[in-house]
């Protein structure tokens, strides 16, 4: 047996644990710079708001029915997650953190243990919410896929309450007949209508397709879960998530930027971000890409990007602020008011089957990188920094409704009346 | 591949400590004061109802949300939208304090009311922390 655990809306429940005085209101969060709504608790989604929406264009509605707005507080949601999935760890021997705020659970050999799986997910959902009040949906699958189309269904349909079990012909039935196409795990918008037009509309529906015909009119993916959802477990947590084949970090400006150094040190400080993801899953960056632009609104719309190849694969921070510094000269353009930019890893390469090369030598220095990360680690990201990404001042996001750190600062931490 | 810690010794060595075998992990205070990490977390008391249980204004309390709530326990609530250190008094349904000058707190239907967790431990700071100052006001 699979579960899926996770959290309902976790952005804006997590912004509730803290603050008691907007437990009971309606509440949504915005992505970085303020930007879109990413997250919008139950009470307001019964107002009828939807996610990804600009803030701009929905402010007024806000403000007329007293939703309270906040923008993205990263360190919040990091340590609460970090609660929930040790909580929830502590109901299997086999927990995969699939994401901020999921969970995969593998119960092997459990069915002697464990009698009735809804009770059991009550009794995860309870222990969630009492010890960091964080709402849970618990759903079990014979399969990673069923288990997460068995959380949707204990999240999202009528009468689960929170919990929802597929372990028979019939509760699977229920559910995937109940479910769109595009709610199953795996399909997306544009394959969800290439099925439409096959007239596969529900899951239930897709269940039933032939898996081979599935593999070969559409991927060897399609095929996998219309096993899953017959209860054909095919996933194992290396396939859940692979390796990042392309890594960006990328931002619009809080305010424009037309200062020469100033963008490029935004530019190199997406840089460094990228070079310390490539280094969390073991990559090389072979090909670096980086662009600045207006906006797409201005009059005279500027963008350049350009490509840099090392001739060696590196993860390298040093090397990748370099690289950035030699080709900025051809990016920037004075006189333009920049809202833009970022960098990419558009070719990376495993570091453990990664190709030496006779001419040229690696300039990579995983000690140094490895000290430099772990001071990030321990003391706070941006703790050190090369210098060339200079102060963030300018250029850092805009979180203009942003809670306090509850859990991170010591000028932080909740008052309690007495 | 597994390493075996065995260090091998050669040349100079000098005396190994006799207090060696007795070493163990220093005295934390984490490790001390909570139990269940997880579920718990610090804030800083302001007022003067709890003075009797020894909770001052300014105090750092730990709240263990995991803890089970026993009558008369010091607890955090969320009382009307406010995280509320008192005294639960269960079979009356009643928040109470600790310092006469404050009357005793029935909890009706129409409050807003969840219990948040126990007060295992509060901290008198004798010196004023500068990390903490800020957040005094």
């Amino acid at each position: 047996m699979y579960a899926l655990v996770d959290a309902v809306s976790y952005y804006a429940s997590a912004e509730k644990v803290f603050d008691p005085s907007i437990r009971n209101k309606p509440v949504v969060v915005l992505t970085n710079n303020d930007g879109c709504i990413c997250a919008v608790d139950p009470i307001a989604r019964k107002l009828g708001i939807p996610k990804f929406i600009p803030y701009f264009q929905i402010k007024n509605f806000l403000v007329k029915h007293n939703v309270v707005v906040r923008s993205s507080n990263y360190e919040l949601y990091a340590d609460l997650s970090e609660r929930m999935m040790n909580v929830v760890g502590r109901f299997c021997d086999n927990q995969y953190v699939y994401s901020i705020d999921e969970s995969f659970l593998h119960f092997k050999n459990y069915n002697s243990l464990i009698k009735d799986w809804h009770q059991y997910g009550h009794k995860i959902r309870r222990a969630v919410w009492r010890e960091t009040r964080l709402p849970v949906g618990v759903g079990f699958g014979t399969t990673p896929t069923l288990a997460k189309a068995a959380n949707h269904a204990a999240k999202k349909l009528d009468g689960y309450n929170g919990v929802a079990v597929i372990n028979d012909d019939r509760s699977r039935k229920e559910i995937l007949d109940k479910m769109s196409l595009t709610d199953v795990w795996g399909i997306g918008t544009k394959l969800g209508k290439r099925l439409n037009i096959l007239g596969i509309n529900t899951a239930w529906e897709l269940a039933n397709q032939s898996p081979k015909a599935m593999r070969s009119q559409f991927s060897v993916l399609v095929e996998r879960t219309v096993n899953e959802l017959n209860g054909i477990a095919c996933l194992n947590w290396d396939e859940v998530r692979q390796d990042k084949k392309e890594i960006f970090s990328t931002r619009s400006f809080g305010q424009r930027v037309v200062d020469y150094n100033a963008l490029k040190a935004a530019i190199t400080s997406h840089g460094c971000i990228v070079a310390r993801k490539v280094r969390k899953q073991r990559s090389l960056i072979k090909r670096l890409l980086v662009f600045a632009s207006s906006s797409p609104h201005d009059d005279n719309y500027y963008k350049k990007s350009l490509i840099y190849e090392f001739p060696v694969a590196t993860d390298n921070t040093l090397k990748i602020a370099a690289a950035i510094s030699f080709i900025f000269d051809e990016i920037f353009l004075d006189g333009v008011n920049f809202y833009r930019c970022g960098a990419g890893a558009i070719e990376l390469e495993n570091c453990q089957f990664h190709q030496h090369d006779m001419f040229n030598v690696s300039v990579n220095n995983p000690e140094l990188m490895q000290c430099y990360d772990h001071i990030n680690n321990r003391y706070g990201n941006g703790v050190i920094e090369v210098a060339a990404a200079g102060q963030r001042e300018k250029w850092e996001m805009r979180r203009s409704f942003l809670s306090p750190g509850y859990t991170s600062k010591w000028a932080d931490i909740p008052k309690i009346i007495c | 591949m597994k390493f075996i810690p065995i260090l091998i010794q050669a040349g100079i060595s000098g005396f190994e400590s006799p207090a060696a075998e007795y070493k163990e992990l220093g005295l934390s205070l984490d490790k001390l004061l909570i139990s269940n990490p997880d579920a718990t977390f610090f804030g800083l008391a302001q007022g003067e109802s709890m003075v009797e249980a020894g909770i001052f204004d300014g105090d750092l309390l730990l709240v263990d949300r995991s803890e089970e709530v026993k009558d008369g326990d010091v607890i955090v609530a969320n009382y009307n939208g406010c995280f509320t250190c008192k005294y639960i008094d269960k079979k009356y349904a009643r928040l109470l304090s600790a310092s006469p000058k404050y009357l005793p707190v029935s909890i009706s239907p129409e409050d807003e009311f969840q219990l948040e967790g126990v007060v295992t431990c509060s901290f008198r700071l004798h010196r004023k922390l500068r990390e903490l100052l800020a957040c005094m006001h």
